[in-house]
């Protein structure tokens, strides 16, 4: 069959129109100045800054803290639900999916202004900003969450193994998390990869429910935006290269998934 | 009491009953299949005893202990499934070795009883393979060996053939037959093929809408139908209405177990009707009916038939044959001198004790 030459063609001029802003960004971040056609003036500063910076560090650790977290939860609580639908309420499967896909529809600035609304005033740890962000973030990422682990569910026919584990003298619940979960586990992993993502890349819902509170990457982006471009852009690459990171992780457990099939 | 009884088993889905009234018993070491079409309920009733359904009403007993509401675990039954269902993260060794292991049993007990099913089903070269690796037929040796190792009192096999080529059925339904021999030990098998059913079972149960139709050995099933359902779907009998056969063969002319007066229809399977020679071969329609009705003795019937056409099933042809209006299926042995094209005329022979009444 003859090869047509327009496809590698569209895709190179789809790398370049993606990749040009990072690499100008990251040509800023590391250039003095930049006021004629050519940067002048290379330099690391901007990151060795940034690195020396402890209230930079800290918000990219609380950022990695929060997108765990939310990814924990959510997984926890939909592998639990799931087991019951499958052994116990098959019926509600579709019940299920409608109120997981549910957070789909809902903008990110209504959900966070809902909730802080709703939680501002409430008494003892509900007002909890941290916890408000923890569940809030629970709430956005759970179709991704869902999505994953639903279609991970079906691929290894979980109803069929757990009673075959049961025929070998396995209990559901033992079947279900010694037979099902490690089959499902990458599955799970690039879901939580994808939602990490999501959350490193939120500003709107951590600004308006953490703030002051509980400063992440995004909102130290935020504020550096007024004091320095060339700093900016240097949080900018680091945080590409993070994100960068959780997305080759993700890749190589979807090759890995690949093989075994 | 035999080794597993059913007594009085129904099962509903909501309003639809699936099984009605069951009361069937396995003997201890017998290859019991529970045959049907799709959605007869033989699945369901296979379900039912490995505890993965709940019976709506009814009582299960093996070796005369009450099952009815254990756990599967507790059940000492094994399952192959028609999936396969193997554990796709597991060796084909962890997989034989994964019910061995909850018992928590001596590692070396394990590897023993393993290493003894891995030569029964011949699997030696795969042990380390993960399912992924190996064909339909390896995964499903490997299912058989996982249920095996546990020695379950009960081996269960729902449809375990169905999902491979018909090569690799006939290659599984031996081997299945030297391990029930071999260990002795009772099997249900559920299918839709009857020709499966034949070469597996010592005794066959046909299913018919949640209900046992017929139940014997599989000459007895073949050669003795009860009814008309049973006839058509063991056999490719040929099952005529009274009226149909009686046009088919001239009034008066029914044997005396045909003519019984509660006779609904007649069942003759297709090799037992003879395509006679060349030399009967009717040339002259109008001379031919008296011909015949010399010719004919009192255990056999000899009638003219115009052949329609001829398929090949393997290494016997299929006629289907025009009798006096009347479409009749006959088989006979694929050689060059049993080809008639279509349109040909001839004469067939079948016995009276071969026609049965059903």
């Amino acid at each position: 069959m003859k090869k047509s030459k327009s496809g590698p063609v569209t895709v190179l001029l789809l790398s370049i129109y993606l990749l040009l802003p990072l690499l100008m960004t990251l040509l800023y971040s590391v250039f003095s100045r930049w006021s004629d056609i050519l940067p002048e003036g290379f330099t690391l500063q901007y990151y060795s800054e940034l690195f020396a910076d402890k209230s930079f560090a800290v918000s990219l650790l609380r950022t990695v803290l929060i997108s765990m977290l939310p990814i924990l939860l959510t997984a926890l609580a939909i592998l639990l639900t799931m087991y019951v639908v499958i052994i116990y309420l098959p019926g509600l499967e579709k019940y299920i999916r409608i109120l997981c896909t549910i957070p789909y529809a809902i903008q990110g600035v209504i959900l966070a202004v809902s909730v802080l609304a709703l939680y501002s005033n409430a008494p003892g740890i509900l007002s909890n900003r941290t916890l408000l962000l923890t569940g809030t973030y629970c709430v956005a990422i759970l179709p991704y969450m869902y999505q994953g682990i639903q279609s991970s569910l079906l691929s290894v026919n979980a109803p069929r193994l757990i009673e075959a584990a049961q025929m070998l003298g396995a209990g559901r619940l033992y079947a279900f998390f010694r037979v099902v979960v490690p089959n499902i586990l990458s599955g799970v992993v690039i879901s939580a990869m994808l939602s990490a993502s999501i959350i490193f890349g939120d500003f709107v819902i951590a600004n308006t429910l953490g703030g002051n509170y509980f400063e992440t990457a995004q909102i130290y982006l935020y504020q550096t935006l007024f004091a320095s471009g060339q700093k900016t852009s240097a949080v900018i690459m680091v945080l590409f290269l993070v994100t960068l990171i959780i997305s080759l992780v993700a890749f190589s457990l979807k090759k890995k998934e690949r093989r075994q099939e | 009491m035999s080794y597993i009884d059913f007594l009085n088993i129904n099962k509903s889905f909501g309003s639809n009953h699936v099984l009605r009234q069951i009361n069937l018993s396995v003997e201890k070491g017998q290859l019991a299949t529970l045959l049907g079409p799709s959605g007869c309920g033989k699945s369901t009733l296979l379900r039912c005893l490995a505890g993965l359904e709940e019976v709506s009403s009814g009582s299960m007993y093996i070796d005369g202990a009450d099952i009815t509401g254990k756990n599967p675990k507790d059940r000492n039954i094994g399952m192959v499934f028609q999936q396969y269902s193997l554990f796709p993260n597991m060796t084909v060794r962890e997989n034989i070795a994964f019910g061995l292991k909850l018992q928590k049993m001596p590692r070396e007990i394990i590897e023993a009883k393993v290493s003894h099913v891995i030569d029964l089903v011949d699997l030696k070269t795969k042990v380390k393979e993960y399912p992924h690796a190996l064909s339909g037929g390896q995964q499903q040796r490997v299912a058989l060996a996982r249920s095996l190792v546990m020695e379950p009192k009960v081996l269960l096999l729902d449809e375990p053939l169905s999902a491979l080529d018909a090569k690799l059925r006939k290659l599984l339904q031996a081997e299945i037959k030297k391990i029930h021999i071999d260990t002795g030990i009772t099997m249900i098998f559920v299918t839709h093929d009857q020709d499966e059913a034949m070469i597996l079972s010592d005794v066959i149960h046909l299913f018919k809408d949640g209900q046992i139709e017929q139940s014997g050995a599989p000459t007895q099933l073949y050669t003795q139908p009860k009814t008309r359902y049973a006839a058509e779907f063991i056999g490719h009998y040929n099952v005529l209405d009274k009226s149909e056969f009686d046009k088919m063969i001239g009034l008066g002319g029914l044997a005396e177990d045909v003519a019984s007066s509660d006779v609904s229809s007649v069942a003759i399977r297709p090799e037992t009707i003879e395509l006679m020679p060349e030399d009967y071969t009717l040339h002259h329609p109008e001379q031919a009916e008296d011909k015949l009705r010399q010719a004919q003795t009192e255990d056999k019937y000899l009638l003219p038939a115009t052949v329609v056409n001829s398929t090949p099933h393997g290494n016997v042809l299929r006629y289907t044959l025009d009798v006096r209006g009347i479409r009749l299926h006959a088989d006979v042995l694929f050689r060059s001198f049993t080809l008639y094209p279509a349109g040909h005329r001839l004469c067939v022979s079948i016995e009276k004790r071969n026609c049965i009444s059903l």
